[in-house]
């Protein structure tokens, strides 16, 4: 038992992402064609305009049944949208926020993409922390225009060409597709005004997709409306980040390793449930942090992998021995 | 006396634009006379002009002062519109001049209000509909109203009148509990206090600086009198239904308030508005006991299933609470009416939280207009506006849900008040449904009334049998519009999913279950269609798995064939018709087919199952080609070739005339080669304006295969069918790529550039001490 725990501690955690998040990727983009499919609930940018998609993601059905006219949404007509509701809670509360740091396929080609960078020797940028409390309110208002629009639509007030309209604004539809060789969705879509602008700037927002996500690492993670509503339901979920503040250091380690640039990580000694919205549950501050038990990923409570000396040092490459001796 | 207090965050005497709203003399001066203007010159109207013309007085009265001043207000702000009301306002002056005698013991009874509003008026309103609501009767109920407040007035102190005799005293007194606000004083300050100023000023012989410690803010009106006496009061905003969780000396006419209330309005409605309009109205018991009462005697010109109807709301409704609330006090094992009156207000949102939001969805459907309608009127305008909303919009259904809130709202002050009860857990938890037994009741009405009406129907409202007639008489002008034609040998015949009515061919009916479609005859031409009679002729129907069934025609204006459909796949109707003409025998084939696709089946597209196919029953007939990419997802496009096979009898036929039309117009034949195909390219034959365009707009056509063998028979097939704009018709990579590229370079422009600027090399920069 010993062993495993220790072997689990010290494992590389990079190789172990890397192959994870490349079989999702095939699972998720290539899935069709595996006959695979996961249903239309799944909590991550599964793209659904990608034919051949092994799983979609659940904002695409929800807009639809959002939109539905309002006396039939508040009727028992509508039960299929709470059990919707229910199966993506399922698949959510099982990995928590890891959904996004290793299942969701726009995520792990950010993560290709900065590899790329890392390639051609490029700096990396990184916000301030103004811009950072600015921009993370971003996701917010995508998650408004997820919930709220479809609504809007079923009162009337909002033309149908509203629909889905987060969808035609995610980089996700014109990226996910080209995958599979479909590159239809780079079009612009000139038949109404509304339509007009949505496909401007869907195309628009891919563009600074390749280009942000370039130069800062997960630069869309930062707006994903689906991460914040990840982090209304992350209280429920099984998989948690837990902190032992009392045994940080505050060397800032785990901060300089985020992708997604949380202060608290480091910061917080306070809270024992250290998840934040930006988190992508990606585990690299674990992996990062040389004090014993200090951070540690829990299953109810019980642990799985946790920061360890010994880890922290093979991953390093430094011999704890020889130190010591 | 504090000349100045530092005022807690919430107090809206802190914030300078509440400050003023709630505070500011000159202005609270201006707005009372303002709205006593306004009320008076509406009472005067109405004595003016008693004619239906005099909008003014029903829209301020009916449409601004209940609706809003009072049914709106209160569960927000409290009782601010009491602040603002013209008796009171006037009241405090006459009260100056007057006798200031004491009230005797036996009017200072709160039930003389609470009496006058319950039976006064909502017991007239049931009994004789309309009367109180006629400008002279408006205008009459408040003219006498005003005379007796100000005798009341003038003759006792301490605006008495206010307290016992205004109809809705007691009322907005029990009602203001669920708001927001509390006006009280700062502790601080009042546990020093030796003038007590507040009191002194308080027009109403109360103590303001009492309301804190009594959990109870009494019968204050909110007339901010006591503001100008002492900065120690407050007006903060606090928790929804603050005041109702606190422990206080209950009121016992606040809690009967609550209950006759809502028998008066949201029960009674319900039976004699919401049932009464059913169409099993006359089986409801007040129905049936006014058709007894007609029996017995004549009472004229009262509205008698009113009566019953207002009568059994109020037995019911007071025998569920009292009911429920003495087994609750029996298994508490306290007496009756501590119990009652504790737990009584929990009553309290149920009327107030229905009634605000039917205000407010009133509002939006008819009060608006008729507001500015009226006000315009009033002030010798004539305007006419459209409502804001139409009955029918779905949105409305917002406000139908705050009766649940009510509900859920109502079971949790129940919960918090048992709190003040002291008994074992146990015995709460068992008396906790029975406390509760008028909110279930009142849930239980809400349910069956939305149960009756979903089920037998809403009857038409008398007072828009007008334009009810006129709908029906619209619909009979649209049926003699369509032209019934009994086709001859020579007519076009084919089937079309489009309703000769105006609505679409699917039916509303397949939102739960198998999904339907009404396909229709049709003869003339696509531009001009006219419905064909169904007489002599034969309906196939082909499923999905090929079975054939033989439908009937539903009669009707136009008749119209049905079929339901299970599964995804291909669906035809087809319509044979064999004319014996003078020269030659002609047959002929209408077919109609549909693809049906529910993409939440994952359906599996089977190139057999799909494939076009024809039926030993027909003898003549038109086949579309499925191109070899088809999937479920497929439709055809402009710019698309189609083909066309014409068979007889199962065999190809060479040499077929075949003709396709479209909607517009546009028309093209060809005929069928070797095989028997023929295949045409569907082109764009309407250009729209752009705020027009329409990308899912579905062009119609016909095909028409013909052809004559050697017998001389004559064989005419035809195949309806739509299509769409293609996409490359309004979409544009060319655009879409300029944009990328232009938002990529300027994206790595702007980083370049930031970056450039703040990697500026080194510099050493000198600086000369000397200078």
């Amino acid at each position: 038992m010993r062993r495993v725990r220790e072997f689990i501690d010290g494992i590389d955690l990079r190789k172990f992402r890397f192959w994870i998040q490349l079989g999702a990727f095939v699972l998720f983009v290539y899935g069709g064609y595996l006959a695979i499919d996961l249903g239309r609930e799944i909590p991550i940018f599964s793209c659904g305009y990608n034919d051949q998609h092994g799983g979609m993601c659940y904002f695409m059905p929800l807009q639809h049944q959002l939109a539905r006219p309002w006396d039939r949404l508040f009727s028992a007509a509508s039960l299929g949208v709470l059990s919707g509701f229910f199966f993506f809670l399922l698949w959510f509360i099982i990995f928590n926020k890891a959904w996004c740091g290793y299942f969701c396929p726009l995520g792990t080609l950010q993560d290709w993409i900065t590899v790329l960078r890392k390639r051609l020797a490029i700096p990396y940028g990184r916000y301030s922390k103004v811009q950072f409390f600015a921009l993370k309110k971003v996701k917010y208002i995508f998650l408004a225009i997820v919930l709220l629009f479809p609504l809007l639509i079923g009162a009337g007030f909002l033309d149908g060409e509203w629909r889905a309209a987060f969808c035609k604004m995610c980089p996700g539809r014109v990226i996910t597709p080209m995958f599979v060789g479909d590159f239809s969705q780079w079009a612009i879509d000139f038949s109404s005004k509304t339509a007009l602008f949505l496909t401007a700037f869907g195309v628009a927002f891919t563009a600074l997709f390749f280009v942000g996500s370039f130069i800062k690492k997960r630069f869309f993670c930062f707006f994903c409306p689906m991460s914040a509503m990840h982090y209304i339901f992350s209280p429920f979920a099984l998989l948690r980040l837990k902190k032992d503040g009392a045994k940080c250091t505050k060397c800032g380690d785990c901060y300089h390793v985020c992708d997604m640039q949380i202060f608290d990580i480091a910061d917080d000694v306070k809270s024992k449930n250290i998840l934040r919205d930006d988190c992508i549950l990606c585990l690299k501050c674990v992996a990062a942090c040389p004090e014993e038990d200090a951070l540690h990923l829990d299953i109810v409570d019980m642990a799985i992998f946790r920061s360890t000396k010994g880890g922290f040092a093979k991953r390093m490459g430094i011999d704890l021995k020889e130190e010591v001796g | 006396m504090v000349k100045f207090i530092k005022r807690e965050r919430g107090d809206l005497f802190r914030y300078s634009v509440s400050r003023f709203l709630f505070k500011n003399r000159p202005f609270l001066f201006a707005l009372r006379v303002a709205v006593a203007l306004l009320f008076f010159y509406g009472i005067f109207l109405g004595f003016y002009d008693t004619s239906k013309e005099n909008i003014f007085t029903t829209a301020l009265f009916w449409g601004i002062f209940w609706p809003f001043f009072i049914v709106t207000t209160l569960p927000l702000f409290g009782r601010i519109f009491c602040g603002i009301c013209p008796h009171g306002f006037l009241g405090k002056y006459i009260t100056r001049i007057g006798l200031k005698r004491t009230m005797p013991k036996w009017l200072k009874n709160r039930f003389i209000g609470l009496m006058l509003l319950f039976l006064g008026w909502w017991g007239v309103y049931y009994t004789f509909p309309g009367v109180l609501r006629t400008p002279l009767g408006t205008a009459a109920l408040f003219g006498v109203m005003t005379v007796v407040a100000f005798i009341f007035y003038f003759l006792y102190k301490e605006m008495a009148y206010c307290k016992y005799i205004c109809p809705i005293g007691t009322v907005l007194r029990g009602y203001s509990k669920l708001s927001f606000t509390w006006f009280g004083s700062y502790n601080t300050a009042c546990g020093e206090c030796k003038s007590f100023d507040c009191a002194k000023a308080c027009p109403y012989g109360l103590s303001p600086f009492n309301f804190n410690k009594k959990r109870s803010m009494d019968d204050c009106t909110l007339c901010m009198e006591c503001t100008d006496a002492c900065e120690a009061i407050n007006f903060r905003l606090v928790k929804p239904g603050y005041a109702v969780y606190q422990r206080f000396k209950p009121l016992k006419a606040e809690v009967w308030g609550y209950i006759l209330i809502l028998a008066a309005i949201p029960i009674s409605m319900a039976f004699h508005h919401g049932l009464g309009r059913s169409n099993i109205s006359d089986s409801m018991p007040w129905a049936r006991s006014a058709e007894w009462l007609k029996g017995v005697i004549d009472l004229g010109n009262v509205d008698t299933t009113g009566m019953f109807a207002f009568l059994y709301a109020t037995l019911f409704t007071v025998a569920a609470a009292t009911i429920g609330m003495w087994i609750a006090s029996r298994i508490l094992k306290k007496d009756f009416s501590s119990t009652f009156y504790t737990l009584g207000y929990a009553f309290a949102p149920l009327f107030i939280l229905a009634s605000m939001a039917h205000a407010w969805e009133f509002f939006f459907t008819t009060n608006s207009a008729r507001i500015v309608e009226g006000m315009a009127w009033g002030f010798g305008f004539d305007l006419d506006v459209d409502p804001m909303a139409r009955r029918t919009d779905s949105w409305l259904i917002v406000f139908h849900m705050f009766r649940w809130i009510a509900v859920g709202w109502a079971l949790y002050i129940l919960y918090r008040r048992f709190g003040f009860i002291e008994a074992s857990r146990t015995r709460k938890l068992v008396a906790f449904p029975f406390a509760a037994l008028l909110i279930l009741f009142f849930v239980g009405v809400n349910l069956y009334r939305d149960y009756v009406i979903d089920t037998y129907g809403r009857k038409p409202r008398a007072h828009h049998i007008d334009s009810q007639h006129r709908s029906s008489a619209d619909r009979a002008h649209r049926h003699r519009n369509i032209e019934i034609v009994y086709p001859l040998s020579t007519d076009l015949l084919w089937l079309s999913d489009t309703s000769p009515f105006g609505s679409r061919g699917m039916r509303r009916g397949m939102r739960a279950g198998v999904p339907k479609r009404s396909v229709w005859l049709m003869t003339g031409s696509l531009g001009d269609p006219k419905c064909a009679d169904t007489d002599g002729g034969l309906f196939f129907a082909v499923d999905a798995n090929g079975i054939v069934t033989t439908p009937k025609a539903k009669s009707g204006v136009c008749s119209s064939v049905s079929f339901e459909m299970p599964e995804s796949g291909y669906y035809n109707l087809y319509y044979l018709h064999t004319f014996k003409a003078p020269d030659k025998e002609v047959t002929k084939v209408a077919r109609y087919e549909f693809k049906r696709f529910d993409h939440g089946e994952h359906p599996v597209y089977d190139k057999k199952k799909m494939a076009a196919g024809t039926i030993d029953e027909v003898p003549f007939d038109i086949l579309r080609l499925r191109p070899k990419d088809e999937t479920f997802y497929s439709r055809l496009r402009t710019g698309d070739e189609v083909s066309f096979k014409v068979l007889r009898a199962g065999e190809p036929v060479e040499g077929a005339e075949v003709t396709l039309s479209t909607q517009f117009g546009w028309q093209k034949l060809q005929r069928s080669d070797k095989e028997g195909i023929v295949t045409f390219r569907l082109i764009k034959d309407y250009y729209p304006e752009w705020e027009r365009y329409n990308k899912r707009f579905r062009e119609r056509f016909v095909v028409t295969a013909s052809f004559d063998d050697e017998d001389g028979r004559r064989y005419e097939a035809t195949y309806f069918g739509k299509y769409t704009p293609s996409s490359s018709e309004y979409t544009s990579y060319a655009y879409g790529l300029i944009v990328a590229i232009l938002i990529m370079l300027a994206g790595t422009a702007g980083v370049f550039f930031y970056r450039m600027r703040i990697n500026r090399p080194y510099k050493e920069v000198k600086i000369d001490e000397k200078s």
